[in-house]
């Protein structure tokens, strides 16, 4: 991160913690991270990790119950968000904060045009007319590169395929000009030449307005392509954070290097099986008192199964939290 | 739900069609009562209990005291469809906003709303809006308004369950991320969504007020000013043994308008419902 510039977005020790009949479950357990403008960051981790819940947290969209969020600060603008109102918080969600989705089909009001559905988000908050509304989101769409935006702006969800509707969601989201966008998984659903297309957009709508991202994926080779830092979850906490190139040359966490050892590379060798991390991540109301890795983890000592690893910073800009890590960096 | 696919979706259903036209033709009827027999329809113009047919100038007859059935009948009809009309509209409007508020916000409000709802449900219908009546006095407004009040609970059963569906679909969600505060999305995003079910049972409601209201009449309950079928009906009902003609005519009218009714609500299915759009 470049230190020059005071982070946008700035989430410190963020607790979220489920309440349900299985008991508490710390779905995001001291989550920090702190974007930049222009700068994306990415939360990459398996299913379940609490990618989206901490996206959700910020975005305080959590139904309570039984999610509450219990400590921690997220910091936007010089307000924390996590003690604003929700009255307060309708003006951050779409002016300061825009989202955008996985599913973009069903992400969209199936009964309401793309004109109507940008024009919502408009004048839910700006004062603006209708025949103004109409103007702005047909401007709105040429921006994301909707082909044929005059004619579209009359079509329906399920009229337009699956990219020209995630256009129509990006559309919608950066509308008001907010300042930090959260991506979660926004190309999962699309099909690869489709994908390559709304990352190149984000990108370039990020270059013009400067905007934070927060994009959040399971995908490395998304990452590799869009992210400037990483933050590896598992099992809602962060167990690896480093700039992108770092990342990928020397992942220091063995979670981390599973992951990239577990993308398929163009041109290596087929008859080599690609590489998997045996196990799944461990139910949240069964963690383990150390490390939530240590299972499934190659490099487990005696250690791991004891304690928790705490958060170290091995070199510059790099954080992990793993024991093994430790030992190799002294 | 675009006009011309929507029309040809209705038009398919031969039995939606035919209830179409004959309603437009009742309510064609209604409208058109003041130039079609200009004179008020309870005064005599004849001697009493002449059967259909006998007087070609009264082809329906005329009943007890004398008075032209068929201007009774048309006039009627008016009154009977605004009934039924406005009845579903309040029950609508109840229904809808009991069962969307529940629906969307749930937990405590939720489990209030819907116990409410049954207490209204436990108790027969007929009963509730007689009770109602006689405390609030036989006028066509209170008649429309008590019939709301024992028909709003389906409609907004049904609400609820739609909004249960809705409300944690992901383009609600995404509302949310938007910044939309929850009358927007109630309104402007879950209930258009919500609607077509709604509107097919609405259309079932008219039916069920226009007997209802007719039951009432019948009793002798209705408002006295107002000549609804129901009411020729009832005053029909001490000469039913020589004259049936008098009750008959008037039933059979309420009967062919309830059926129509019905059918256009299966119509209104078989166009609203995307499950069945492509058939």
């Amino acid at each position: 991160m470049d230190e020059a510039l005071a982070p946008v977005l700035e989430v410190r020790d963020l607790r979220t913690t489920l309440f349900t009949r299985g008991g508490e479950l710390k779905a995001v357990d001291g989550l920090s991270l702190a974007v930049g403008k222009g700068e994306t960051v990415a939360l990459v981790g398996e299913s379940g990790c609490g990618k989206s819940l901490s996206a959700l947290s910020i975005m305080r969209l959590l139904p309570d119950p039984p999610a509450r969020i219990m400590g921690g600060e997220v910091r936007l603008g010089g307000r924390d968000l996590v003690r604003l109102s929700e009255a307060a918080m309708l003006d951050i969600r779409g002016r300061q904060i825009g989202m955008i989705f996985q599913d973009p089909l069903s992400s969209l009001n199936p009964v309401a045009t793309v004109e109507r559905q940008i024009a919502e988000m408009l004048m839910a908050h700006d004062a603006l007319g209708r025949h103004q509304a109409r103007a702005r989101a047909r401007e709105l769409l040429e921006q994301v590169g909707m082909p044929d935006a005059a004619r579209r702006l009359d079509a329906y969800p399920h009229q337009l395929s699956g990219g020209m509707c995630q256009r129509v969601m990006i559309a919608i989201a950066i509308a008001c000009g907010p300042p930090v966008l959260i991506a979660d998984e926004p190309t999962t659903a699309l099909d690869v030449t489709v994908q390559a297309q709304v990352l190149a957009l984000l990108k370039r709508l990020q270059a013009e307005r400067g905007m934070a991202m927060i994009f959040i994926t399971h995908d490395l080779g998304v990452v590799a392509e869009t992210a400037d830092r990483v933050v590896v979850m598992y099992a809602g906490r962060k167990v690896e954070e480093a700039g992108v190139d770092d990342l990928f040359e020397r992942p220091l966490h063995p979670y981390t290097a599973g992951l990239i050892g577990a993308t398929p590379v163009p041109g290596a060798e087929r008859a080599k099986r690609l590489a998997d991390i045996p196990g799944t991540v461990p139910p949240l109301n069964a963690l383990p008192t150390g490390c939530a890795f240590a299972e499934r983890c190659p490099l487990v000592m005696d250690r791991c199964r004891r304690e928790k690893p705490a958060l170290t910073t091995p070199a510059a800009g790099r954080l992990v939290a793993c024991f093994a890590a430790e030992r190799d960096a002294r | 739900m675009k006009g011309p696919a929507f029309f040809s979706r209705f038009a398919r259903n031969r039995g939606a069609l035919l209830g179409a036209m004959v309603i437009l033709l009742v309510a064609l009827a209604g409208v058109l009562a003041p130039l079609l027999f200009p004179t008020d329809p309870l005064r005599i113009v004849a001697q009493p209990e002449l059967w259909p047919g006998e007087d070609p100038a009264l082809p329906l007859g005329t009943d007890s005291l004398g008075r032209d059935i068929l201007a009774m009948i048309v006039h009627g009809a008016r009154a009977t469809l605004l009934i039924g009309l406005f009845a579903s509209a309040v029950a609508t409007l109840i229904g809808v906003s009991v069962g969307a508020t529940a629906g969307y916000f749930g937990g405590w409000l939720d489990e209030g709303l819907m116990r409410g709802a049954e207490l209204f449900q436990t108790i027969p219908n007929l009963i509730f809006v007689l009770t109602i009546v006689v405390i609030l006095g036989s006028t066509l407004g209170h008649i429309v308004i008590a019939i709301g009040i024992v028909s709003w609970t389906p409609i907004a059963r049904l609400t609820r369950a739609e909004f249960l569906a809705l409300r944690d679909r992901e383009f609600v969600q995404a509302c949310r991320t938007m910044g939309m505060g929850h009358g927007r999305i109630i309104l402007g995003e879950i209930l258009p969504n919500a609607l077509p079910p709604v509107i097919v049972l609405s259309s079932l409601v008219v039916a069920g007020a226009i007997l209802f209201e007719s039951a009432v009449s019948f009793l002798g309950l209705g408002d006295p000013n107002v000549a609804s079928w129901g009411r020729l009906v009832g005053d029909g009902r001490q000469l039913i043994r020589s004259s049936w003609y008098i009750s008959a005519i008037p039933g059979v009218a309420i009967m062919v308008t309830v059926l129509c009714l019905n059918l256009i609500g299966d119509g209104l299915n078989d166009a609203l419902n995307p499950k069945l759009r492509d058939r």
